[in-house]
């Protein structure tokens, strides 16, 4: 089996890199793939707490690259779907532990028994990111309706294509309706007119990726939330499904009401 | 462009020419009036003399270094005696142009000493400088200088200008704070009277 890496990226941090990974590849591992988290976030990791995978971590992927351990001891299975695993990254070392050239022979080897190789890249332009993408065969690049977001996407769609990865595509995180339509949040089309790559999905903003993340549980499994189900798409188009981008809903009266009363 | 000498474009730098036969005096003056007003538009460029033609003394090549090296951050200096062929006799000629194929993003550079042409988009953050003038096939929202080596005679021009700034020789401008559309709308600017002018094409 040889299947694809894919590194997601921005630039900017704290537009959802972490988020949309985890959530990427447990949508892709609820659709029968096998697939492998990769952290490469080396002392800032964050994956294996938003996969709720913490307190089983042994080894790390710098472990794995200095020899201490086989690669398959390091790799956490996940428990609630089969096929999904996280290599963790290590807290207590930092970026230049790991060199791109050791990051693409992890993920050539690792490729080979997995149908996705999801890297989740740290924020910057340095080391830390250049490790990231070397060895990936496509780039997701998230970012949020903020200027400095997609001015850091745009950047990081320069970078990537200097090295070589083509044709990225684009994920806009925590989208308000209610905003665009008032004209304070920049609107899909605005964005994708600067930045000029395929649009790889939508995700609106909500709330239960807080409560997801605090939690430990990807929101993709959740079957009632926007945002899992915008994961959802996302994962079934990065499988080949073509499937219409979600239309942009504001919070009606109804669904208000349904929170109030607490059946949403 | 002094006659004395002129610049040619070779893949890893600038090539400087003299013509043959100048004098000593006539190098060394025009050499450091041209040195001192070129700003930073040699920042990281290869330097090669060519002194095919010349007869330097010691003494003379040696104060002819110390000037080139006026040329601020200046990457390398070398010494050529090469014949470079070129069709054209004068080396930076109003025709020449480098052409970008492609969009422009944030963090991106283009340099030249000539003109400019990108058939694509000039995002924020990304910026062009070229000696002539630059001339955008697409929205141009990054930061652009034209004339940059003091030439007033450039001009910018865009299917949409819409820069972060734009400076034309010594001039600078920026985009009002109003209208960022992105409907397309040829215009392109210049100098008059001492100040930037736009006007639609």
């Amino acid at each position: 089996m040889a299947g694809k890496t894919i590194v997601v990226t921005s630039g900017k941090g704290g537009v959802g890199k972490t988020t949309s990974s985890a959530n990427i590849g447990t949508a892709l591992a609820m659709n029968g793939k096998k697939v492998c988290l990769i952290d490469a976030d080396i002392g800032l990791r964050n994956l294996d707490v938003v996969m709720g995978l913490e307190n089983r971590i042994v080894y790390d992927i710098v472990d794995v690259v200095e020899n201490n351990c086989r690669l398959e001891q390091a790799m956490i299975r996940d428990k609630r779907y089969d096929g999904l695993y996280l290599l963790p990254a290590a807290q207590t070392r930092d970026k230049t532990s790991v060199t791109p050239f050791q990051m693409k022979e992890l993920l050539d080897n690792l490729k080979e028994e997995m149908d996705y190789v999801i890297v989740d890249s740290p924020a910057g332009i340095e080391q830390g990111f250049k490790n990231a993408i070397s060895g990936a065969d496509r780039a997701i690049i998230v970012t949020t309706p903020e200027i400095s977001a997609v001015r850091d996407a745009d950047r990081i769609i320069g970078l990537l294509e200097a090295e070589g990865l083509r044709d990225p595509e684009v994920i806009i995180n925590r989208i308000r309706a209610d905003m665009v339509d008032r004209g304070d949040m920049m609107g899909i089309d605005d964005m994708i007119e600067i930045l000029a790559i395929d649009l790889l999905g939508i995700v609106p903003e909500d709330e239960g990726i807080v409560v997801s993340t605090n939690k430990g549980e990807p929101i993709a499994i959740n079957q009632k939330a926007k945002a899992g189900l915008a994961y959802r798409n996302i994962a079934k188009r990065i499988m080949g499904e073509d499937l219409p981008i979600m239309k942009l809903e504001k919070e009606g009266f109804l669904s208000k009401f349904k929170k109030l009363v607490g059946l949403s | 462009m002094s006659s004395v000498f002129s610049f040619q474009a070779v893949s890893d730098g600038i090539v400087m020419n003299f013509r043959s036969g100048s004098t000593f005096g006539s190098i060394k003056e025009a050499v450091s009036l041209h040195a001192s007003q070129a700003s930073d538009f040699f920042n990281g460029v290869n330097l090669y003399l060519n002194l095919s033609g010349l007869e330097l003394a010691f003494e003379q090549l040696q104060s002819l270094m110390e000037i080139v090296q006026n040329y601020n951050r200046v990457n390398k200096i070398y010494f050529t005696a090469k014949e470079i062929k070129s069709e054209n006799k004068e080396t930076v000629p109003k025709s020449e142009a480098v052409i970008i194929n492609r969009t422009l993003r944030s963090g991106q550079m283009v340099k030249n000493q000539a003109n400019v042409v990108i058939v694509g988009d000039v995002n924020p953050g990304a910026e062009v400088i070229a000696g002539g003038d630059i001339i955008v096939f697409g929205r141009l929202r990054g930061v652009v200088h034209a004339g940059a080596g003091g030439n007033e005679a450039a001009q910018v021009a865009a299917l949409r200008l819409d820069p972060t700034q734009l400076r034309i020789a010594s001039f600078i401008a920026r985009s009002p704070d109003d209208n960022h559309s992105s409907d397309l709308d040829p215009e392109r600017a210049f100098i008059k009277n001492d100040s930037i002018m736009v006007e639609k094409i």
